[in-house]
């Protein structure tokens, strides 16, 4: 079987995250989108910082529009792996690539593992509940 | 399809090479703030969360600076929190802890309500209504020429170096919204503009709970006060 590819894009560059142990030996890449950035009103200052991240990681470069690169470094009909987001953005550009491939976005681990979701109404409704799993490491029940 | 280049002799160049990606952006300033893991540990390496619950609020404060790194998933919020446990009891590092909860809570209304983000989430509650609000960001504002030297100060820091301590936020949103009646929304796309850590959900909820659009109460501090103790740099300090 083919290896996946691997999609990081802004929201989750680590080498340690997750959805690297769904495809260990997969190649990662990342597309230096300048439509997109501009769209989310990046500058020199964000541009930068991210690039200087991209060059400590296992990830190849590409620019270009983020899904048309994708479709074509993905065209021999391989998965593509990425990371989860709340960006609805890349939620977009996740809903075109699901059109001609399969793609798992993979969640970053919790900061705190609840049994049930917490009321978001106020923060301190949140917290009340968080607080329990909070000081405990990887937030464990 | 031809991979970019990742080793570069020196950040001048890495630098010249991001802008020849990036048309448009040629003679805009770089922050002396590193991105990358390296830095990230760094970073990490050097925080007080016991200082931090007593120095927080004042802009020489214990701060860890480390914004960017979590905002873009170069650091976990799990192992933050778990290096923080490492170095004081719960009661010690519990404020340190809760502001990471901030991050995770605004991450999960995001999650939830992405058609928030920009919206008002409620009315403002400071007896005007959304359209008493200016649209747009006035040029002054943007060009850090206010009659405050205080909010000169943010403003000329938050675009060079993309950082901006918690209440410098707070002071200058609250500025933005109450004092010149714009609309948090042109205030929010600013600050994303510009910061490092720019996140649409810790920005824009913030701009919301600032303005009381997502809060019981608008967020006012005494400008005043502000202005006569920072008449010059700004020093909002311990001494
Ligand atoms: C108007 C306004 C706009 C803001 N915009 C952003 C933004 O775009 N991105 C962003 O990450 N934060 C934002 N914040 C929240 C907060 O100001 C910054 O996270 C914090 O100042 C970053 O500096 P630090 O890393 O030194 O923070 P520390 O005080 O050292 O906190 C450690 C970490 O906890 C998290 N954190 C702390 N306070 C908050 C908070 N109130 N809300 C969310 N997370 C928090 C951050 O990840 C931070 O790095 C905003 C706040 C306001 C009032």
């Amino acid at each position: 079987m083919m290896p996946p590819l691997i999609w990081l894009h802004e929201d989750c560059l680590r080498a340690s995250h997750n959805l690297f142990d769904h495809a260990p030996e997969a190649k990662a890449v990342f597309i230096w989108d300048d439509a997109y950035m501009n769209a989310m009103h990046y500058g020199l200052k964000r541009r930068v910082f991210i690039y200087e991240s991209l060059c400590q990681l296992p990830v190849e470069i590409y620019a270009g529009d983020t899904a048309t690169s994708l479709a074509q470094l993905a065209q021999d009909g391989r998965d593509i792996i990425t990371g989860k987001t709340a960006n609805p953005a890349l939620k977009a550009i996740m809903a075109i690539m699901r059109e001609n491939a399969k793609l798992s976005a993979i969640a970053d681990v919790p900061f705190v593992q609840m049994d049930s979701p917490p009321d978001l109404r106020r923060f301190f409704k949140y917290w009340n509940k968080a607080k329990k799993h909070a000081f405990s490491y990887d937030g464990r029940p | 399809m031809e991979a970019q280049k990742k080793t570069f002799p020196d950040r001048a160049a890495l630098i010249a090479h991001v802008k020849s990606l990036s048309p448009g952006h040629d003679g805009e300033p770089v922050s002396d703030m590193v991105g990358g893991r390296i830095a990230a540990e760094a970073a990490l390496a050097q925080i007080d969360p016991i200082a931090y619950g007593a120095s927080r609020n004042y802009l020489d404060g214990a701060v860890t600076r480390l914004s960017p790194y979590i905002r873009h998933g170069i650091l976990s919020l799990n192992e933050v929190r778990n290096h923080a446990l490492q170095m004081g009891d719960d009661k010690a590092v519990e404020k340190f802890i809760q502001e990471l909860g901030w991050r995770d809570f605004w991450q999960r209304i995001y999650a939830q309500n992405p058609d928030w983000l920009w919206a008002d989430i409620e009315d403002y509650k400071t007896g005007f209504v959304a359209s008493d609000y200016a649209d747009e960001l006035p040029d002054d504002i943007a060009n850090g020429e206010t009659d405050s030297a205080a909010m000169n100060h943010f403003i000329a820091e938050l675009k060079t170096t993309g950082y901006l301590h918690n209440h410098a936020r707070m002071y200058l949103a609250a500025y933005i919204v109450h004092w010149r009646r714009i609309k948090w929304q042109a205030g929010a796309a600013f600050f994303l503009a510009h910061l490092l850590d720019g996140d649409p959900a810790s920005n824009n909820f913030s701009f919301q709970w600032v303005a009381s659009t997502f809060a019981n109460k608008p967020y006012f501090f005494n400008l005043d006060n502000l202005q006569k103790l920072h008449a010059g740099p700004v020093r909002l300090s311990q001494q």
